[in-house]
């Protein structure tokens, strides 16, 4: 599971949720990749159920990349607590993703392996995702 | 090589508000630079130049407001929509040498291993009216082990490597063992995790007694 070393503080404010992503929107590192259409905070564990849902499929041969990492912490409060008393503990870790983001990428398999593969990944995100392949040769 | 011919529309507004109603109206804010000339500011047909620019490096030849020739410098994107927000235009003058960035096409089937392509486009210089659509590269029955560098590759004639010979375009790996053993690794991150949350813990308790 994907999980920062060290931090620098244990925990943060909710990360802002408007707007669209401003980089890695596009399929570099592979030929296909998973490109996330609506806004969600990804935890940990969904970015790994994902990866296993894709490698499993794809068997042996091919390459996956995670370009997203869960680097932000989420506290909680715990159940039947009287507000107060400060911040929760920390209790998830997650990667804020906004529209546009290449998530995903793969290589190395063939296109309707790749669709199927990504199709099991997608269903492990919280969010409304797409199907993407790299464009050739654009400026 | 392709040339397609763009009626362009000068600009005189600027800002986002005026970026936005040429949006509206299904055009594309576009620049126009190179060759020491000051900026030109335009407006492009939006469907047009979407069909346009899915060839590589094509060659635009603007009439309207100027007639000049001119290849797509930087292509701005709506990230989910993808209609075109933004384009920069490079003058080219016909003859005139210019480097440009090819894509590197992969032809067959290896014969065993996963084919690891490293470089999808290669750096080329070529004339501005004859810029090859891509370079081809067959990897029809390699070997696992078997590396292609960009020196190997077979340019069109004219078209000269920019991009170091030496640099890796592609290489034929192993196929990978099917991964399994990896919770062993997840808990002992976990377990870092948590110690460097201890660590955190008692520094700040100890920054508190100082206080």
């Amino acid at each position: 599971m994907l999980i920062p070393r060290r931090v620098k503080h244990r925990k943060q404010h909710r990360p802002d949720r408007s707007g669209a992503a401003k980089g890695g929107t596009r399929v570099v590192f592979g030929e296909f990749g998973i490109q996330a259409i609506e806004h969600s905070y990804v935890t940990n564990r969904q970015i790994e159920s994902a990866r296993i849902a894709m490698t499993r499929h794809i068997r042996r041969g091919g390459k996956v990349w995670i370009n997203i990492y869960p680097d932000r912490p989420l506290t909680k409060k715990p159940a039947e607590t009287r507000m107060g008393s400060g911040k929760g503990s920390p209790e998830w870790w997650i990667a804020n993703v906004k529209p546009g983001r290449v998530m995903f990428e793969l290589s190395g398999v063939a296109e309707p392996v790749a669709r199927e593969a990504m199709r099991r990944a997608m269903h492990k995100l919280p969010m409304k995702c797409r199907f993407v392949k790299r464009e050739v040769g654009e400026a | 090589m392709s040339e397609v011919v763009i009626k362009a529309e000068s600009r005189t507004d600027f800002g986002k508000g005026a970026a936005r109603k040429i949006r509206r109206e299904h055009k594309v804010p576009a620049v126009l630079y190179g060759h020491g000339t000051d900026p030109q500011h335009l407006s492009l047909p939006g469907h047009e130049l979407l069909l346009a620019l899915r060839t590589p490096n094509v060659l635009i030849r603007l009439e309207g407001a100027v007639t000049e020739m001119a290849l797509p410098k930087g292509v701005q994107r709506d990230p989910i929509k993808g209609f075109l927000e933004h384009v920069d235009l490079l003058l080219v003058k016909r003859g005139e040498k210019v480097t440009v960035d090819i894509p590197v096409t992969v032809v067959g089937e290896v014969a065993d291993g996963i084919l690891d392509q490293q470089m999808v486009s290669v750096s080329v210089e070529a004339e501005a009216t004859h810029i090859p659509e891509g370079v081809e590269v067959s990897v029809e029955g390699l070997e696992v082990g078997t590396q292609v560098t960009a020196g190997e590759l077979k340019l069109p004639k004219g078209t000269t490597l920019i991009a170091d010979p030496e640099a890796l375009v592609l290489i034929v790996a192993a196929p990978a063992a099917e991964p399994e053993a990896e919770t062993a690794e997840g808990e002992a991150t976990e377990g870092e995790v948590a110690e460097a949350e201890a660590e955190n813990e008692a520094a700040e308790a100890s920054a508190e007694a100082g206080e």
